[in-house]
């Protein structure tokens, strides 16, 4: 089991408020790990740390055996790393195809007399583009493949989420963060959702996924290891089962006891 | 250097300080409000100057001719006047468009500002010559070695920290202030308190046109003229200047207006052959300001949530 | 919304039709001399988009240039010729033909800049009178070829641009806005005071003059009289043709799609890999290499340059072409530029109060209808492609 994510003594404050607090966690390679916690307890800011969003005040982010810590967000992503965001922040003006196209900015070409001038090779690389998002498109719902030139806004939410996650995919990355990818949607949506990054997974042996999640039923489902976060820190980790039934973690989601 | 230059150099300071500081209060209270930065605020200014110009005017040609009656009407037409220009433009304008994208304000208020400018320059007679503005105050000077301490500057000095003062104390001490300060902190919790935050709003942009009006007054006075595009100018600087204390924050627009001022009077000191460049000098701290400190001297809450 | 993409291509037809009638109406407005029938056409125009704008007349058109895009940029070309052909002889129009070509390139380098990237810049003007003083100083001064004049003017006001970009790189919002404002005053001011480039009178601009054929003389071709402004016509329309040609390519490349990534959503984009200095800085210069290599032909096309024609206020001017036509459309920018341009040339009586009027109409635009005249559609790489 080599570890591909590892943080050590990751400390993060705004203002007086502090939101991670030393946090050592590390992530498996080739496992689904779920982060879960109340409210406010640091899970999507941990994200954003390592992502490059926020700096660290204190404590080290190593990925892959690269330290990322100071590292800028399209450098951190060029090292593996892709994410969905709790509040879905897709281009809602562009169309499915342009938003999973943001997400492939690293494996096409972007100098500007190939964009400009080499049109013919650029047509070349446009296909393949589409064919690559398609087949991503196909898994998740193939209804969306004849609308992949439609705008994003005209999409339901389970729809878009999909394309979410299909934008943080079309570059096969190393690490997949997913922030509550189930908010917003219904129990036979969240039924879906689940299939649909159990079948990601399938397509793609080496990829390790964090999902930070409230719905617990997603978490005991699809999950190999749980790390719990409360007030930044972590209180427990283990699979699912016996985090669940820890008098901390108990405590932590529902009071003092 | 002569002291008494020195000193006039300070009181030049003093009174551009208090104008630009005037000024940047108005965009603070806007900002902490609304979270908008209502662009036409330095127009507004020139049409509370023009405003009491043309009262002037009027009450010329009713024989009123006075020296303090007339200034004090002038002043309480021209706050009258900007005051309900601000409510209008807040009615009417922003709070239409606060669930548009904040890109749709910039642009609208830019485009109010340009329409007030426009509509001075054309609409008032002559108005794209700078008019001549009355001189109001008492202009015995106590001469104190090089420098002429001018009664009319002291008395505008005075009035115009007075007018901080007292905006302080409406915002600290009143029931209003206190709503202002509410709504500016957390829009929802005051609403839920039972505040009318509509009324609320309507009144904080009444309050900022009418500092605009008084400022413009103030610079007429000093500069015994005014112009069409002073406001402009003021409006640039005195948003700059609001940015350097950090948005949001009244002692910060304080200070940042009289920041900028010492700056100008200083590039001024130092470079007196192109005393005709203070302007250029005045923006081109602006865009060095913006290059160096993004977001003013103190940080701007975050307010983007990812 | 169906997905045209796998649907037949739209008809040539609607857009055609369009342009044919633009153009007639164009011609009428251009010929007419009295004021009242000026107004009466101009009330025509405005009760026909109103009303066809609410049928489905509109959306076929926009869809047919948007598909169509080869044909009916080869029939506009077409059209700008017959216009000239009617007024060969006219000189004030022919005056305007070439002052819209040009406000329009402008216009379109601000929309790689403001439509595109989402980088503001209220110093448009300015930009553009730095390839009007350029031109000014390099045809007075220096022996360099006028052609040439043209793409150094460019380089001169993308050169001074790059100043601004470290506060353009760093400020957001309303900060960003208040860089370029402050430039616009700062270099109208500087002009006004500096007599080097002639103060507040400003300087001759010789005309142009490409190896030896100079553009400033008439032509006649056996009875038929060309006015010399015939001949920038033909070098603004190459610009123009070029620069639509370039941003069409931009706008439909993954530059594009950068472009549209970090106008939308910075923080995302980032997390995706954009490097969002790099893409803000080649849209803000090459955005400022356009309105100066206009601004330079301008310069030499009307033999002076004064800083009165370069101030804030014209910055809002093309500002508000964007607004008024549609942001990041370019078949927008170019009608918004002509109704800018030719409405208060035709109407003397509000040639004053241009400013006014423009800045009072995008009030009202941003208020009801902030798409502007002609939406932005959906980016297709390819027209009339299908997988």
């Amino acid at each position: 089991m080599t570890t591909l994510l590892e943080t050590r003594g990751l400390t993060k404050n705004f203002g007086g408020v502090v939101a991670l607090d030393h946090l050592d966690l590390s992530v498996a390679s080739n496992t689904i790990v779920g982060l879960i916690g109340p409210n406010g307890s640091g899970k999507t800011t941990f994200f954003n740390v390592v992502t490059g969003i926020y700096n660290v005040d204190t404590g080290v982010v190593v990925f892959d055996g690269t330290d990322i810590t100071r590292a800028a967000s399209p450098t951190i992503h060029r090292t593996g790393i892709s994410r969905t965001f709790q509040r879905s922040r897709l281009s809602l003006p562009l169309s499915i195809f342009d938003n999973i196209m943001i997400g492939n900015h690293t494996r096409l070409t972007q100098g500007i007399w190939f964009n400009l001038m080499r049109r013919r090779a650029f047509m070349r690389e446009f296909e393949a583009s589409y064919l690559a998002a398609r087949r991503l498109v196909e898994v998740f719902e193939p209804r969306l493949v004849e609308r992949m030139f439609d705008p994003v806004a005209g999409l339901a939410m389970i729809d878009r989420r999909r394309i979410e996650i299909c934008r943080a995919m079309i570059n096969q990355p190393k690490l997949l963060l997913l922030d509550e990818p189930s908010a917003g949607m219904t129990h036979e949506e969240t039924t879906a959702l689940m299939d649909d990054i159990l079948q990601v997974r399938a397509l793609n042996q080496h990829l390790t996924i964090v999902i930070v999640e409230h719905e617990m039923s997603i978490i005991e489902r699809i999950t190999d290891h749980c790390v719990v976060l409360n007030f930044g820190r972590k209180i427990a980790e283990g699979p699912y089962r016996q985090v669940a039934t820890d008098a901390q973690v108990q405590e932590a989601y529902l009071g003092v006891t | 250097m002569d002291a008494g230059l020195l000193a006039q150099y300070v009181m030049n300071g003093l009174m551009l300080g208090t104008m630009y500081a005037l000024v940047a209060v108005g965009f603070t209270l806007f900002f902490g409000v609304l979270d908008v930065i209502k662009f036409s605020h330095g127009d507004v200014l020139t049409v509370g100057g023009f405003t009491a110009l043309a009262t002037f005017v009027g009450l010329g040609a009713l024989g009123i001719k006075s020296s303090p009656f007339v200034l004090l009407i002038m002043l309480i037409v021209a706050i009258v006047v900007t005051a309900a220009l601000g409510m209008l433009i807040a009615r009417y304008l922003v709070l239409p468009l606060r669930t548009a994208p904040p890109l749709n304000t910039l642009l609208a208020t830019l485009m109010l500002g340009t329409v007030l400018r426009e509509a001075v320059r054309l609409f008032y007679p002559q108005g794209a010559n700078p008019k001549s503005f009355p001189a109001l105050l008492p202009t015995d000077a106590l001469t104190l070695g090089q420098f002429n301490l001018r009664l009319d500057n002291v008395l505008m000095l005075a009035a115009g920290a007075g007018v901080i003062v007292g905006l302080q104390l409406i915002l600290n001490r009143t029931k209003l202030g206190l709503a202002i300060r509410a709504v500016a902190q957390d829009e929802e919790t005051a609403r839920s308190m039972g505040i009318n935050y509509t009324a609320i709003v309507l009144v904080t942009f009444a309050l900022g046109s009418a500092l605009a009006a008084f400022a413009g007054i103030m610079n007429g006075l000093y500069y015994n003229e005014i112009n069409f595009g002073t406001g402009l100018l003021l409006g640039v600087i005195g948003f700059a200047a609001a940015i350097v204390g950090g948005l949001g924050s009244i002692y910060g627009a304080i200070l940042g207006g009289f920041l900028f001022a010492a700056l100008q009077i200083i590039g001024a000191v130092m470079l007196p052959f192109a005393s005709a460049y203070k302007d250029v000098f005045a923006f081109a701290v602006v865009i060095a300001l913006m290059a160096w400190r993004p977001t003013g001297l103190i940080r701007e809450k975050i307010s983007e949530r990812v | 919304m169906r997905d045209t993409a796998h649907g037949p291509v739209a008809p040539l037809l609607p857009g055609a039709a369009a342009l044919a009638i633009a153009t007639v109406y164009l011609i009428a407005l251009l010929a007419v001399e009295t004021q009242s029938l000026i107004i009466g056409l101009l009330m025509l125009a405005i009760v026909t988009v109103l009303g066809v704008s609410r049928t489905g007349l509109w959306a076929s058109v926009s869809r047919s240039f948007s598909e169509r895009e080869d044909a009916l940029g080869l029939l506009s070309i077409v059209a700008a010729f017959a216009v000239v052909a009617f007024f060969h002889d006219h000189h004030f129009v022919l005056l305007l033909v070439v002052t819209i070509l040009l406000y329009t390139i402008a216009a379109l380098g601000l929309t790689i800049q403001f439509g595109y990237a989402g980088v503001m810049n209220f110093a448009g003007a300015s930009f553009f009178g730095i390839g009007a003083y350029t031109a000014a100083v390099l045809n007075t001064q220096t022996a360099v070829p006028h052609l040439l004049v043209l793409p150094i003017g460019g380089l001169v006001a993308a050169l001074i641009g790059s100043l601004l970009l470290l506060p353009v790189l760093r400020t957001r919002g309303h900060y960003a806005a208040v860089v370029t404002i402050a430039f616009a005053l700062l270099f109208k001011t500087f002009l006004e005071v500096n007599d080097g480039l002639g103060g507040p009178q400003g300087l001759q601009v010789p005309g142009m003059n490409i190896l030896g054929w100079s553009l400033n003389d008439n032509m006649t071709f056996g009875g038929f009289e060309l006015s010399f402004y015939a001949n920038y016509f033909a070098v603004s329309m190459v610009m123009s043709i070029g620069t639509f040609v370039l941003l069409r390519r931009l706008d439909r490349s993954w530059i594009g799609l950068n472009f549209d990534a970090l106008r939308l959503d910075e923080t995302a984009a980032g997390c995706f890999g954009i490097d969002i200095a790099r893409w803000k800085i080649i849209a803000f210069t090459f955005g400022n290499f356009l309105i100066g290599a206009a601004g330079a032909l301008f310069g030499m096309v009307g033999g002076f340059v004064a800083p009165n024609n370069y101030t804030f206020a014209d910055s809002l001017i093309l500002v508000s072409i964007l607004l008024l036509g549609g942001i990041g459309n370019a078949w927008g920018v170019a009608v918004a530029t002509i109704i800018v341009v030719v409405v208060p040339e035709k109407l003397q009586t509000i040639q004053e109060y241009r400013f006014l009027l423009y800045a009072s109409l995008v009030i009202i635009v941003l208020l009801f209808r902030p798409e502007g005249l002609l939406p932005r559609p959906v980016r297709r790489y390819f027209a009339g492609w299908r997988p």
